[in-house]
């Protein structure tokens, strides 16, 4: 570094920290001021004028719908606007599993209803062992996202536990068209919030008709004339997907299912909830790991 | 923020979306182009949020700094004249004016916004046009018809000037 070097990088700092000085300038100021702290100060200063005058410029009401385009781009979903009523029956026993899922317990409380299932899963890289026999997860393998509707609504959660045994768990209420008492489900930010309408598989509790079939298990009560059975399909980040299991609604449109399956944090983006004749009820992406 | 829940999204859209707009439709002119950068920009944010260094500025600065990165680029792709001559004298207007509410709520953006009413026109041009639309030193010497090496003495007196009214407590730095 000479003192020549630093007056050539004065002569171009405006253009570096605006943003306009042309590629092999560029790279050789970059270089310079890779060495040279007093220059590398002089145009932090100079950057800080280049926010200033991005500042000046107005805000400008964004077109209609401009929200829910973002969201929808992140995958998100918009967040309930009203109170929503809970449905007693349950609560205590969802909210104790939601909570006992939500540290990473679930593993067992799901493995544990699977057990007793008359097809454990073949993709399983281990049987789930008996309550208890499992150390405790960490919540930093728990993946978990809303399921969306097609219209947005969100009608239940999706959690995928990452590390070995693995399994996925969801819980669904698609509430009837145009209902008014659709579930809360999703509308939490994590899965001690919400959903406390659907009945979930605790240890030593199989509760719902039974009728989930394949590698997993399910509840529901028979005769949701809407959806009825459902299938559900993971998504892999390469646009890939693959049926990981299927189950049965009740007459509101509830249900749960879950099942013990190997699932590749790296590779998964989402799951879909397809009715038999194969459109979409909702879709979840798993954009954000949970860590609460 | 990354880890946050949909509602954190959404606010975080709701508060920050009529100022990234604004820069966005400021540089490009063009709604539904400004309306993609802006659904970028937001979505850079929220995928990248742990790249936030918060001793590198404001939420604000760091958003409006991924808006105007991304609008530029996609002037520079259009390859298109980044600014029409009466286009820029409508913004100059408009960043140099100060109804009561501006001038009350941020010292620093009101101190810079007077300083740049108070450059000579020539140097507001060609800093606005740098700064804010992203135009080269010979970009600049082109549009307005001046020497390359007077395009660049404008952009660097006027900058010189704003970083005094900015950072007076360093403005002997050099």
């Amino acid at each position: 570094m000479t003192d020549r070097d630093c007056d050539w990088l004065r002569a171009v700092a405006d253009e570096l920290a605006l943003g306009i000085l042309p590629g092999q300038e560029r790279a050789e100021a970059i270089a310079h001021l890779d060495r040279c702290p007093a220059c590398r100060e002089h145009v932090e200063q100079l950057t800080l004028v280049g926010d200033g005058l991005i500042s000046l410029l107005p805000g400008s009401e964004p077109p209609e719908g401009f929200e829910t385009r973002v969201t929808d781009r992140l995958g998100l979903n918009r967040p309930a606007r009203r109170r929503l009523r809970r449905p007693r029956a349950g609560v205590a026993v969802a909210a104790a599993a939601s909570i006992a899922l939500g540290f990473g317990f679930g593993g067992w409380a799901v493995g544990t209803a699977v057990e007793g299932a008359s097809a454990p899963s073949s993709r399983s890289s281990q049987p789930p062992g008996p309550p208890g026999s499992e150390p405790p997860g960490s919540e930093h393998d728990l993946l978990t996202a809303s399921l969306l509707a097609p219209d947005h609504r969100p009608v239940g959660r999706i959690f995928a536990y990452t590390a070995s045994p693995g399994w996925v768990y969801m819980s669904v209420h698609l509430g009837r068209a145009g209902s008014t008492t659709d579930s809360q489900a999703g509308a939490g930010s994590g899965p001690e919030a919400g959903y406390g309408s659907v009945p979930v598989p605790v240890p030593g509790s199989r509760s719902g008709g039974g009728s989930g079939s394949g590698a997993g298990v399910a509840g529901s009560r028979a005769g949701y004339p809407e959806a009825g059975r459902v299938s559900c399909r993971l998504e892999r980040t390469d646009g890939t997907s693959v049926h990981i299991g299927a189950f049965s609604l009740d007459g509101a449109g509830r249900g749960y299912w879950g099942a013990p399956m190997r699932v590749d944090p790296d590779t998964v983006s989402g799951a879909r909830l397809l009715a038999t004749d194969g459109s979409v009820l909702a879709t979840a992406h798993f954009d954000v790991r949970q860590n609460q | 923020m990354a880890a946050g829940a949909p509602e954190m999204a959404l606010a975080f859209v709701r508060r920050f979306q009529h100022m990234v707009f604004g820069i966005a439709i400021a540089v490009v002119d063009d709604p539904q182009l400004a309306e993609d950068i802006a659904q970028q920009t937001f979505e850079r944010a929220w995928r990248h949020a742990q790249v936030y260094d918060s001793r590198r500025g404001s939420v604000k600065t760091w958003l409006g700094t991924i808006t105007h990165n991304l609008a530029i680029d996609a002037v520079r792709a259009r390859k298109a004249t980044p600014v029409a001559p009466e286009d820029l004298d409508g913004l100059l207007g408009i960043v140099t004016r100060t109804p009561e509410q501006w001038a009350l709520a941020d010292d620093a953006a009101s101190r810079i916004r007077a300083a740049v009413a108070e450059l000579p026109r020539e140097q507001a041009r060609a800093v606005v046009m740098a700064g804010i639309y992203g135009m080269t030193a010979r970009q600049i010497s082109e549009s307005e018809g001046i020497p390359l090496g007077t395009a660049k003495t404008r952009i660097r007196t006027a900058m010189g000037k704003l970083r005094t009214v900015l950072a007076p407590e360093r403005a002997d730095h050099d």
